[in-house]
């Protein structure tokens, strides 16, 4: 869902970038108060390694594929839907600029679909259904597709304001797409906040009180 | 996407005229070129502009003594979703246009229209002319010159610095990326292989991720506190030693710049 050039017009665009470049100077803010600005290194690091992450081709039905976004992971993991924001901001960057993935007018949007809509959807929605009794990878999985799905229709929705895709038939087409991408979204972050948990129970300290002693219902 | 880095990295430091201009310049050159293109109205206008820029970029691509089948592959890797929503317009009615004249119909009722197809094709092109711009700049100009050029453009600092971390290790984690790839098909595993069940699949596919973003994150641990001992702060990347960008190079953006808001604008006035 990275919309490229051309397919929004100059101005439409530019209203996207302010709106990302509020939510990038809030995610600097978040990474200055909560990380100290100090340790905004790991974040980078992080950045590059979701970049790899990306790269994995994973077996949808139907014989199609799909990748793994991440942001909700990010965001889980991290703790803040501004780990989101960061993260996919850099990746962004680096697709847009390098590879030609997105484009130079229209990175503001995807930033706003895949790093705003989709770091908070993503984290609120993990909160929201953890607070509400669910378990932590059941709870990952559905925010992480939720935030797939949420991203992709927002995407729809900027395409038929730019007039470059009418609004039913690409709120279906996106949707459905998304919906069936998301499920493997949501699946392996599940299983990777499972496969986090076993192995480095510290990084989720918050979430998990020690699995191996039975805390987590599963 | 990762697994063509160190192509494109490859080709970026090879040795052209274009090559060795300031990656200032053909940072303004490109991003130039892509807004001119995006502010012209979707139109028919947009038709001989196309030709204009692929005459100028015919020029410029020629100049950086790459092959033309770098630019046909790099221009391939980009286009899944701008094709598809390329192609798909052709069956629907475009707000651009006000009546719509039927070009065939297919069953189902579903019609192609001349106005659409139209459309189809002045969005390909201004894809095509802005896409076209990115693949010269990323392939002639490395990434840790991109960065600097970028930093001395006025990227906060902040930015800077989270960009070249990132930059780093994004090639230590295509390495990773491919040594887990083979690795997995080492012992037979396929991701796409309809003979394993789909959960283990799901499973491995998932573990071998998260052991990629937990390698990620203690590398950056590992990192953030290695450069912490050796003095890091939040100013580091401040010290970059300021380089006039010579006076040739400068006249190259100027006309480059010319030529982006003449070009429109003559085929506005004298349409051919």
């Amino acid at each position: 869902m990275h919309i490229p050039d051309a397919f929004i017009p100059l101005w439409q665009s530019a209203i996207y970038w302010i709106v990302a470049l509020i939510f990038i100077a809030l995610a600097l803010r978040w990474a200055k108060n909560e990380l100290s600005e100090d340790k905004i290194p790991l974040i980078a690091v992080l950045a590059a390694g979701i970049f790899a992450i990306q790269a994995f081709n994973l077996p949808v039905a139907m014989g199609t594929s799909g990748h793994l976004v991440g942001g909700a992971l990010a965001a889980i993991v991290l703790g803040s839907p501004y780990a989101a924001v960061f993260i996919l901001t850099l990746v962004l960057i680096i697709q847009g600029i390098i590879f030609g993935d997105g484009g130079i007018t229209t990175m503001g949007v995807n930033i706003l679909n895949m790093g705003v809509i989709g770091g908070f959807v993503g984290y609120y929605g993990y909160t929201g259904l953890k607070s509400a009794g669910a378990n932590i990878y059941l709870s990952a999985g559905i925010a992480a597709w939720c935030a797939c799905f949420v991203a992709s229709l927002a995407a729809a929705v900027e395409m038929a304001v730019a007039g470059t895709f009418p609004l039913v038939p690409g709120l279906i087409a996106m949707g459905t797409y998304h919906a069936a991408i998301g499920i493997i979204e949501g699946i392996i972050t599940g299983a990777i906040i499972y496969f986090l948990v076993t192995s480095r129970p510290d990084l989720l300290a918050e979430e998990v009180q020690q699995p191996s002693a039975g805390g987590v219902s599963a | 996407m990762i697994e063509h880095l160190g192509t494109i990295e490859q080709d970026a430091h090879r040795d052209s005229p274009v090559h060795r201009l300031d990656a200032r310049v053909k940072i303004v050159i490109a991003f130039a070129a892509i807004i001119a293109m995006v502010a012209v109205p979707y139109s028919t206008l947009v038709i001989p502009l196309f030709a204009g820029y692929l005459l100028v970029y015919a020029v410029w691509w020629g100049l950086s003594r790459l092959p033309l089948s770098t630019l046909l592959w790099r221009y391939l890797l980009t286009l899944p979703f701008g094709l598809f929503i390329i192609i798909f317009q052709i069956f629907f009615e475009n707000p651009y246009y006000d009546t719509f004249t039927p070009l065939f119909a297919l069953p189902l009722g579903i019609t192609v229209y001349v106005q659409s197809v139209e459309f189809a094709s002045i969005l390909a092109m201004k894809f095509t002319a802005c896409i076209i711009w990115i693949i010269l700049l990323s392939s002639t100009t490395p990434m840790e010159e991109l960065l600097k050029g970028g930093r001395r453009l006025g990227l906060p600092s902040v930015m800077a610095l989270s960009l070249g971390m990132m930059i780093r290790y994004l090639f230590v984690f295509a390495d990773m990326f491919a040594n887990i790839n083979r690795a997995l098909a080492l012992r037979h595993f396929a991701a796409f292989d309809r003979a394993l069940p789909y959960r283990y699949r799901l499973t491995t596919l998932a573990y071998a991720i998260g052991s990629l973003f937990l390698r990620s994150y203690e590398q950056g641990e590992r990192t953030y506190i290695c450069m912490q001992c050796r003095g890091y702060g939040k100013r580091t990347y401040e010290a970059l030693p300021k380089r006039p960008v010579p006076s040739r190079q400068l006249g190259v953006v100027a006309v480059m710049l010319a030529i982006f808001v003449a070009l429109p604008v003559m085929l506005y006035i004298a349409p051919f």
